[in-house]
């Protein structure tokens, strides 16, 4: 009986004590939002009040470069909420590389044609001989022209990926210069591993050319190639400028390559900002060997009569080497290699 | 002219990658593609937090100024939006995001780069809308059916907010007062509250 009584009278208190337990449980954490549903926003406290996600965002983004999270979407970088070095590279891109490239180019072609305007083409002073002398193999020769359209593929299609938007949009249309940036995009891909290929055969071959002979070098950059007036610096058989020229197209090509297949792999996992670095040293690497690839082009076409002919039909007149390659021709006389042609040679000299 | 903008709310996002799962069912992404991510700070220590990411349509887009090829565009509305017809795959767009939003299907040899593809803010691209060649190249046009993106409409805290610039920072403004007003209706300082100066990044990284 006292058992049931204090059943019957403890029970229900004990159960409505107990739920009250639970609705304060549930109500308590609500209680602020009451309260502030009831405030008015826009009190006073609005102004001071810090705003959590911006201070997030700027704490994240105080630990730049630094794999800042995770994410369960796998892949590189998905873990980084913000990466401020994309900003460095657009700026470099947009403001530096595209307007300093332009005036690279357009300062060496114009200093060309200045020079070509007030020196005229440099002539064989003593005339044409008609003693060949022959200078370049078939070999050496197709090396060159096969470097020359892979480069200048490379080179132009470059420059077109690089000025296209601002040049070529205006003229062709956006439509129009999708075709020459998708095409120039794939010759691009596709003539940078056949560079890899070119560059090491005519490095191999031009080699013990471009070896430096210190003296003689140094006297033919120190009269500056003997272009700007003075007597003509004496050369083997390349002079110190085509050496400059051997390695600035070896060394810049080593830079063009390894800067490249950066680019041209992202699979390897590497992050943005290697892609970026990359993408800049190509950018300057290529700049200056274009700009000096202009200097060559000059010399060996209109600016000097009697280059061009070593490289397409092997030989050289005996004048023109006496005047340009003073070392390199007497050694080719004490060889007695001037006026005996081999038959190869004489094939090589007919016109083609 | 509005200006369509996305913001997540550190605060309520709990990491549940239901935006992420939206976006690939509702846009059908190429494989390998993930428009939406979600990012996890400080996991697992105090001060966790996470971050729904993706395009931010930005007024100023890095994307569009360095893009070889000026593939990119900017709706009435403020959608940074991309022709795929014009784009090349170059990448470069994917260095100059600072949120990595810019995927690219790796369908070639080496995993050369496809067709770039990024959020769209579920508008769709150049074409016309809600076409079958609409869908397949850059997902569906939800915009154009007077809807939001479907993984803000997904989030189950109402985290990631998507909508009218105006609309998303008077809603997020909001909240931030209300939560500091409770806060301070309990008496308790602003910053031991996880408001200011405890949300910071120092201790241990997690990377």
């Amino acid at each position: 009986m006292t058992m049931s009584t204090t059943k019957s009278s403890h029970g229900p208190l004990m159960l409505k004590g107990m739920l009250a337990t639970v609705l304060l449980v549930l109500i308590l954490p609500l209680m602020p939002y009451v309260f502030a549903v009831n405030t008015d926003v826009s009190s006073s406290v609005a102004g001071s009040v810090p705003n959590p996600g911006a201070d997030l965002w700027r704490a994240v983004r105080a630990r730049d470069g630094v794999v800042a999270g995770s994410s369960q979407v796998k892949g590189v970088e998905t873990g980084v909420l913000i990466d401020p070095a994309g900003k460095a590279w657009l700026e470099f891109r947009k403001e530096k590389l595209i307007p300093y490239s332009a005036y690279v180019f357009a300062g060496v072609a114009s200093a060309l044609l200045l020079y070509f305007l007030l020196h005229g083409r440099i002539r064989i002073k003593a005339g044409r001989s008609g003693v060949l002398v022959p200078r370049y193999s078939r070999y050496e020769r197709w090396v060159h022209w096969i470097m020359v359209v892979v480069f200048m593929t490379l080179a132009l299609t470059g420059v077109i990926l690089l000025y296209g938007r601002f040049v070529l949009i205006p003229l062709l249309g956006p439509e129009g210069f999708h075709m020459t940036a998708q095409i120039s995009k794939w010759l691009h891909d596709i003539m940078g591993p056949i560079f890899i290929i070119s560059l090491i055969v005519m490095a191999f071959t031009f080699f013990r050319e471009a070896i430096c002979r210190c003296k003689v070098d140094m006297i033919w950059f120190l009269r500056a190639g003997g272009y700007l007036g003075g007597k003509h610096p004496s050369s083997g058989k390349i002079n110190a400028g085509q050496k400059a020229w051997y390695w600035a197209v070896v060394l810049g090509g080593i830079v063009l390559i390894g800067s490249g297949l950066v680019m041209y792999f992202p699979n390897f996992q590497q992050g943005r900002e290697i892609m970026q670095n990359a993408n800049m040293i190509h950018g300057l690497a290529a700049v200056f060997v274009i700009a000096f690839m202009f200097i060559h082009i000059y010399l060996a076409s209109v600016g000097m009569e009697g280059s061009l002919e070593c490289m397409t039909s092997g030989n050289c007149d005996e004048n023109w080497a006496i005047e340009q390659h003073d070392l390199w021709y007497e050694e080719m006389k004490e060889e007695g290699r001037i006026g005996a042609q081999s038959s190869t040679e004489k094939q090589a000299q007919l016109p083609d | 002219m509005a200006a369509m903008k996305f913001y997540c709310d550190a605060e309520r996002c709990i990491e549940c990658n239901g935006c992420v799962t939206a976006c690939k069912n509702v846009n059908e992404v190429p494989w390998g593609v993930n428009r939406r991510r979600v990012v996890t700070i400080k996991d697992g220590e105090p001060g966790e937090r996470s971050l729904s990411v993706a395009c931010m349509h930005c007024a100023d887009a890095p994307c569009a100024a360095v893009c070889p090829v000026d593939c990119f565009y900017t709706t009435d509305d403020g959608i940074v939006l991309h022709d795929k017809d014009i784009c090349i795959g170059c990448g470069y767009c994917f260095y100059a995001c600072p949120f990595g939003a810019p995927q690219f299907p790796t369908d070639g040899a080496f995993s050369s780069r496809g067709k770039m593809d990024k959020c769209t803010f579920c508008a769709g691209g150049p074409l016309e809308d809600n076409s079958s060649e609409e869908f397949r190249k850059y997902g569906s046009n939800r915009i154009a059916e007077g809807k939001l993106p479907a993984c803000a409409e997904m989030c189950a805290t109402k985290a990631l907010l998507a909508g009218d610039a105006d609309m998303v920072s008077e809603i997020y403004r909001k909240r931030v007062v209300n939560r500091a007003q409770a806060a301070l209706g309990k008496g308790a300082q602003l910053r031991y509250r996880n408001f200011g100066s405890k949300v910071d990044m120092k201790g241990k990284a997690t990377n």
